[in-house]
């Protein structure tokens, strides 16, 4: 089935207008799941702005739009530069080998990566919610 | 209903002649991690190697019997 057309509009200029966008489950106040939460205080620990948006609400539209732009169908996914990086496991394995800090280009922080609930350091720039019609 | 892991490690192995397939249940028979060495990740970024991985058992991934999969890939050597 062929993803919703605006909703692949909307994501697209979502990651078009965020350095560093993270599609996730819940909010980085809040995640959903855990996967979710572990990428989110990655993010933290890395101290970049970033949008997020939550999945949840439009769970399946959404994975569909993912397939045809990204070819990937779990979340959370993190989009830098326009282009997904991947989920909660490559963002941990490039977060421990400091790729992560070069894709983001800041300062690899000191020690391990904060896998409990995230207590975010500043507001993050947080996307509005995207919206489809129904 | 519980991830037949050895079906999974086949369908991989069959994906990825020639490599090394190993997939274990880190809880509840649904969230499974694929440890995979295999010629074919040569050159490839990590995204591209998850998605030879996860293409191989999307059929397992969309009939709901995974639920998450992690997955840890490395070249051979």
């Amino acid at each position: 089935m062929a993803a919703n057309p605006e909703l692949r509009e909307q994501l697209e200029h979502a990651i078009a207008g965020n350095k560093v966008l993270l599609l996730m489950k819940g909010t980085p106040e809040m995640p959903r799941c855990g996967f979710s939460m572990r990428t989110v205080g990655m993010l933290e620990q890395m101290g970049v702005e970033y949008g997020a948006i939550d999945v949840l609400p439009m769970l399946q539209p959404l994975r569909e739009v993912t397939t045809e732009i990204a070819d990937w169908q779990t979340f959370p996914q993190l989009y830098v530069d326009g282009e997904l990086l991947g989920g909660c496991d490559i963002v941990e394995e490039m977060y421990e080998s400091g790729e992560l800090a070069d894709a983001l280009g800041v300062e690899q922080p000191e020690g391990e990566p904060d896998v409990g609930v995230p207590q975010p350091s500043g507001a993050p720039t947080q996307s509005p919610p995207l919206q489809i019609e129904t | 209903m519980a991830a037949d892991l050895a079906e999974l490690e086949r369908m991989i192995a069959e994906a990825l002649p020639g490599a090394e397939v190993e997939v274990v249940d880190e809880g509840g028979g649904d969230h499974l991690r694929a440890i995979v060495t295999a010629p074919q990740f040569e050159g490839l970024s990590r995204i591209d190697q998850h998605r030879l991985v996860k293409a191989a058992v999307r059929e397992r991934m969309d009939d709901g019997t995974i639920h998450a999969l992690s997955i840890t890939a490395s070249v051979p050597g």
